[in-house]
C-alpha cells in the first residue's frame, strides 16, 4: 500500500512539476490541451488517424483490393495529389474523392507512377455528393456473369469506374471526418518554420495474412488458412408460420426478397442506402405492416419473406437459399416440397421520388400468367393508394432483361421463374453512388421508401388473398408506418444513433454502433442454428423482428425461454440477447448460411469443390474469399531529417565533451593556485 | 527521429553532469554518497510539494498565475530544504572536523568543502534533469518528432534538454554559493540562490507567451552564465584567500 501511494505521489509530482517548470502547452484539436504524462505525450506524436481501410479480397484467380506491399508498415510523407509532380522516393498521397477515379486508372495504367506511391488516404464528405456527377467504383454491369441474358455490355450503372475490382499494391485509407481534421492539422503545422528539416508522414499498418504467406488466390489463401469466404446468414420468415410436423395444407409461395449487403471501394463504409438498404427497409415496414392484419392463416397462398446477405459477392444468399432447398436441408425446413409459385424482389426503392411523385418501375422475368398476376396486383395496391401519389409502371421493354438482382440467381436456377422486381430506375441506375461509401442516408428519401413499403405490402395482401378489389376494407386498413421507416433508416445507416437505437436495442445487443453492411466473413461452422456470435448484427436483428411479427400467439401465455430455448417445436425464442429472458413465440424463422456452393466446410477448414456442370452459376462463381489481417491502423507523424537528428547527436557529444575539458581546465586552474608559492 | 537523436538530447541536458561525475565525482566515495543523498531530499521534495498541491489540480493549461504561485512555493520549499540540508552538512562537517583533530589528521580542506557543496549542488540538477527531461526522452527514441505550437521552431525534445541543461548548471553552483554564503554568513550569497532559483523559475513562464521559448531560454541561459560567474569569481577569491592565509601563516 505505502509502495503503491509513493508511486502514485511521484507520479503526480511529475505530473505537476512538469507542467510547472516546463509550461509548453499544446492546443490541438484533440481533448488533450496540456501534457500530463508521458502517455500524453505520445498520444500527440503519433495521431491515430480514424477511417476505413480497403483490404484484400482474393479470388480463385486472384486479387483485388489493397494491401502493404510487404510484412512491414509503411512510411511515407504526405503530399497532396495536385502537388505531385516527379517523386523520387514514395509518398502518401492525399487523394480527394473526386479525384480518386482518375488517379486509380493512372495507378492502373502507369506502372513507374504506381512505384512511388507508398500508401494512398482519400478524403471524403458530404459536400462531394453535391459536387459530383456520379462516383461509382463498381462494374457497368455488376455481376454480369450471372446474368440470365446475353447482353452483358448492357450499362446499367452509367457512373461505374470498376476501380474496386482492381489489385493495388499498397494501402488505401478512406478518412473519416476526425480522421481529416488529423491530416489537416500536420499539415499545416508544417507551415510552421521547422518545415526545412521536417517531413509528414503517415504510417499503414495493413499488412495482410495472404501477402505473408504468399497465398495470392482463394484456392491457396483456404488451404493455408490465411483467408475466410466472404458470406454471413440471409434469413427467411413465413407469414402466417408453417407447421413442420404437418405436412398437408401446403399453400403455394409468394417470396418476398430483399438484400442486407453493400460494398464499396472501402469494407466498413458501405451503407448502401438506396442500394440494397431502402429495398430492405421496405421490406421490414411492409411486414411490420401486415403484421397488423389478420387473417392470413385462411389465404390461400402462403407468405415468405427472404432477407438475403453476401449478394453483392456473386448472389451468395440467394444461391445458397436455393441450394439448401435442393438439398431439404434444416435451414428452409417447411418450404422443400412447395413450389414458389412468384417472387418480388424489392431492389432499390429510395430515389422513387420526383416532383411530388414516388415513381417505381417493375422488372418482369418473363411473360407468364403469373407475373401478369404480380403486376395486376401491384397496379390494384397502386390504385388503393390513389390518395399517396405512387406510380408504379413497367419497366421499358428495350431493357436487355431485369436489372443486377437476386433474381438473377433465382432465373440462372429456373429460367420458368415468374419474378416482378420493384426498382427505383427503369433503363439504368438513379444511384449516382452505387456500391460506393457515398451511398449513404442523405442521398435517399424516406418517403419514397414508404411508399414502395406501403404497394408492397398491399400486393402482398393481394396476392395471398386473391381479392382483387381495390375497395377492399381490409387492404384500405393495410398501413405501412412512416415514422418506423424512417427510424429504421437512421438505425441501419448513420452511425448516430446507428445500430444502438432503441428500435434495434429492443430485439439485439448489437455489437457495433456504426452499420458496415459490408457482408463479412462466414465465421465458423456454417449452421441453420448458428453460434449467435459468429452472425451479424443486422441478420441477428432481422431474424428477431420477421419472428416477432410473423408469430402468431396461441391463447394469451407467453412463455419466458431462458438460454434462447424454446420447449415447443414450433416456436423461436426472440428478443433473447436485449432483454435477459426472451419470449417464446410461434413463428417459422430460420437462418440460412450464405456462402458460396463451391465451398465445403469440413473439420475446420474450408475446401473448394471441383466445378460441377450442373450448377451453372458456381462454374462462374469468383469464389471471393478476405485475407486475415491483425489490426489495421494509420497514424500520421513529424519526423526529422537525419541530418537534424545526426547534428543533435553531435551537439550533445560537443556540449559533454566542451564541459569535459572545462572541468579539466577548472580543475588545473584551482590545484594551480592552491600551489604554495 | 532516431536513436541517434534520443541520445543526443540526453547528452545536452546530462552530458555536463556526466563529465562533471566522471572527472569529480566519482574519484571519491563521500561524493557520490552527497549526490546520492541530494538527490533523495531533492526528490522528497518534490513528492511533498505535488502532496500539497494536488487538491488545486489540474490547473488550467491557459492562465499562468497559478503557475506562477506554484513555482514561488515550490522555490520557497526547496531553498528551505536547501537551508535543512546545509544545517546536517554543518553537523556532519564539525564532526568529521572534531574525529580528525582526535587523530591529529588534517581538517577538511576547502577544495574538500567545495566538492562536497558542488556534489550537493549535483545532485539536484541531476534530479530535475531526470524528472523534467529525460522521463521524457522515451518517445524521442522513436521515428516521430515534436513541436509545440508556442515554440515551433525547435523540437519539443530539444528545449527541453536545453532548458534543463540550464537548470543542472543553476543547481549544480548556486549550491556552491549557498553553501559558502552560509559559511561565511554573506548576506548577499544567502540571498541571491533563491533570488537566482525563483528567476529561473519564472523565466520558464515565459513560454508561455507565442514563441517565448525564443526570449525565455536565453534569458534562462544568461541567469545560468551569471550563477557559473558569480561561482566561479566567489570560489577563486576564497582559493586566494586560503592561499594568503596559509603563506601568511607558514
Amino acid at each position: 500500500m505505502m509502495a503503491m501511494g509513493l508511486t502514485r505521489l511521484v507520479a503526480i509530482a511529475f505530473a505537476l512539476l512538469l507542467v510547472s517548470i516546463l509550461p509548453l502547452h499544446v492546443s490541438l484539436a484533440g481533448e488533450i490541451s496540456s501534457i500530463e504524462s508521458v502517455p500524453d505525450l505520445q498520444k500527440l506524436m503519433y495521431v491515430v488517424v480514424d477511417g476505413y481501410p480497403c483490404v484484400r479480397l482474393l479470388n480463385l484467380s486472384g486479387e483485388i483490393g489493397c494491401s502493404n506491399p510487404g510484412l512491414n508498415k509503411v512510411v511515407a510523407p504526405i503530399i497532396k495529389l495536385k502537388d505531385v509532380k516527379d517523386l523520387v522516393q514514395p509518398h502518401t498521397i492525399l487523394v480527394t474523392v473526386d479525384e480518386m477515379e482518375d488517379f486509380f486508372t493512372r495507378v492502373s495504367s502507369d506502372l513507374s507512377f504506381a512505384s512511388k506511391i507508398g500508401g494512398v488516404l482519400v478524403e471524403s464528405g458530404s459536400n462531394f455528393q453535391q459536387k459530383l456527377t456520379g462516383f461509382s467504383p463498381d462494374k457497368k454491369f455488376p455481376q454480369a456473369q450471372f446474368s440470365p441474358y446475353e447482353n452483358v455490355d448492357y450499362k446499367w450503372n452509367s457512373a461505374a469506374s470498376s476501380i474496386m475490382w482492381k489489385n493495388y499494391n499498397f494501402p488505401v485509407y478512406l478518412l473519416s471526418e476526425s480522421g481529416i481534421a488529423a491530416v489537416q492539422e500536420i499539415i499545416s503545422k508544417k507551415k510552421m518554420k521547422h518545415g526545412t528539416y521536417t517531413s509528414d508522414v503517415a504510417e499503414f499498418n495493413m499488412v495482410m495474412e495472404t501477402t505473408k504467406a504468399g497465398t495470392h488466390n482463394s484456392e491457396a489463401c483456404l488451404q493455408e488458412g490465411t483467408c475466410l469466404p466472404l458470406g454471413g446468414y440471409s434469413v427467411w420468415s413465413s407469414l402466417p408460420p408453417i407447421s413442420v410436423s404437418s405436412s398437408n395444407n401446403r399453400k403455394p409461395i409468394v417470396l418476398t426478397v430483399a438484400s442486407m449487403d453493400s460494398a464499396s471501394f472501402f469494407r466498413d463504409k458501405s451503407f448502401g442506402a438506396d442500394s440494397p438498404i431502402s429495398g430492405l427497409v421496405a421490406l421490414l415496414g411492409a411486414v411490420d405492416a401486415l403484421s397488423r392484419v389478420d387473417g392470413f392463416s385462411n389465404f390461400k397462398k402462403q407468405l415468405v419473406f427472404l432477407v438475403l446477405t453476401g449478394e453483392t459477392w456473386g448472389y451468395l444468399g440467394s444461391r445458397r437459399f436455393l441450394h439448401e432447398l435442393d438439398l431439404h436441408s434444416d435451414a428452409v425446413a417447411g418450404l422443400g416440397n412447395t413450389p414458389i409459385e412468384t417472387v418480388l424482389e424489392i431492389g432499390s426503392v429510395g430515389k422513387g421520388l420526383s416532383e411530388g411523385i414516388n415513381t417505381f418501375f417493375a422488372h418482369k422475368t418473363r411473360v407468364s400468367s403469373v407475373t401478369n398476376m404480380t403486376l395486376d396486383a401491384l397496379k390494384i395496391a397502386e390504385d388503393s393508394l390513389a390518395s399517396k401519389n405512387i406510380k408504379i409502371l413497367s419497366a421499358d421493354t428495350a431493357n436487355p432483361g431485369i436489372p443486377p438482382s437476386s433474381l438473377m440467381a433465382f432465373m440462372r436456377k429456373n429460367p420458368q421463374t415468374s419474378g416482378v422486381i420493384l426498382e427505383d430506375f427503369d433503363t439504368k441506375f438513379v444511384n449516382k453512388f452505387y456500391h460506393s461509401h457515398l451511398d449513404d442516408l442523405s442521398t435517399i428519401n424516406s418517403s419514397s421508401v414508404v411508399a414502395a413499403a406501403s404497394v408492397v405490402a398491399r400486393t402482398l395482401y393481394i396476392l395471398a388473398s386473391e381479392d382483387k378489389d381495390a375497395s377492399n376494407s381490409a387492404l384500405g386498413s393495410i398501413h405501412v408506418n412512416p415514422s418506423f421507416v424512417e427510424d429504421l433508416l437512421t438505425c441501419l445507416l448513420a452511425c448516430e444513433p446507428g445500430l444502438s437505437c432503441n428500435l434495434l436495442k429492443d430485439y439485439i445487443s448489437p455489437t457495433n454502433k456504426c452499420p458496415g453492411n459490408y457482408a463479412g466473413v462466414i465465421l465458423g461452422e456454417p449452421s441453420s442454428k448458428p453460434y449467435l456470435g459468429y452472425v451479424g448484427d443486422v441478420s441477428r436483428f432481422v431474424w428477431n423482428f420477421l419472428a416477432d411479427k410473423t408469430s402468431v400467439q396461441k391463447g394469451n401465455t407467453t412463455s419466458v425461454c431462458s438460454k434462447g430455448v424454446c420447449s415447443k417445436t414450433d416456436e423461436v425464442c426472440i428478443k433473447a440477447e436485449s432483454n435477459k429472458e426472451g419470449t417464446c413465440v410461434i413463428s417459422t424463422t430460420r437462418y440460412v448460411p450464405a456462402y458460396s456452393t463451391r465451398l465445403k466446410y469440413k473439420d475446420e477448414a474450408w475446401t473448394i469443390l471441383p466445378q460441377n456442370s450442373s450448377d451453372s452459376m458456381g462454374m462462374v462463381d469468383p469464389v471471393w474469399t478476405e485475407s486475415n489481417w491483425d489490426t489495421i491502423r494509420v497514424r500520421v507523424y513529424t519526423v526529422q531529417h537525419s541530418a537534424y537528428d545526426n547534428t543533435v547527436l553531435i551537439a550533445g557529444l560537443t556540449v559533454t565533451t566542451l564541459a569535459y575539458i572545462g572541468i579539466l581546465a577548472a580543475k588545473s586552474l584551482i590545484t594551480k593556485a592552491l600551489k604554495q608559492d | 527521429m532516431t536513436v541517434a537523436a534520443g541520445i543526443g538530447y540526453a547528452l545536452v541536458a546530462l552530458g555536463p553532469s556526466l563529465s562533471l561525475f566522471v572527472s569529480v565525482i566519482s574519484r571519491k566515495p563521500f561524493l557520490i554518497l552527497t549526490v546520492l543523498s541530494s538527490t533523495l531530499l531533492w526528490l522528497v521534495s518534490l513528492i511533498i510539494l505535488s502532496g500539497l498541491w494536488r487538491p488545486f489540480l489540474p490547473l488550467k493549461a491557459n492562465v499562468w498565475w497559478p503557475y506562477a504561485l506554484l513555482v514561488v512555493t515550490s522555490v520557497c520549499f526547496q531553498e528551505g530544504l536547501r537551508f535543512l540540508f546545509w544545517k546536517v552538512y554543518k553537523r556532519l562537517e564539525d564532526v568529521l572536523d572534531s574525529f580528525a583533530d582526535r587523530i591529529s589528521r588534517p581538517r577538511l580542506f576547502l577544495t574538500d568543502k567545495l566538492q562536497i557543496a558542488l556534489a550537493g549542488g549535483l545532485g539536484h540538477g541531476v534530479a530535475h534533469a531526470v524528472f523534467f527531461c529525460l522521463s521524457l526522452l522515451t518517445p524521442a527514441f522513436g521515428p516521430a518528432t515534436f513541436y509545440v505550437e508556442r515554440c515551433s521552431k525547435v523540437p519539443f525534445f530539444l528545449i527541453s534538454a536545453i532548458i534543463a541543461l540550464a537548470f543542472v548548471t543553476i543547481h549544480t553552483f548556486s549550491m556552491v554559493i549557498a553553501f559558502e554564503g552560509y559559511a561565511k554568513g554573506n548576506r548577499v550569497d544567502q540571498v541571491i540562490v533563491p533570488v537566482i532559483h525563483l528567476a529561473a523559475g519564472m523565466l520558464t513562464l515565459v513560454n508561455f507567451a507565442s514563441e517565448g521559448c525564443v526570449i525565455g531560454v536565453p534569458l534562462l541561459y544568461l541567469v545560468a552564465s551569471l550563477t557559473l560567474v558569480h561561482c566561479g569569481k566567489m570560489v577563486w577569491q576564497r582559493l586566494l584567500e586560503t592561499r594568503n592565509q596559509s603563506s601568511a601563516s607558514r
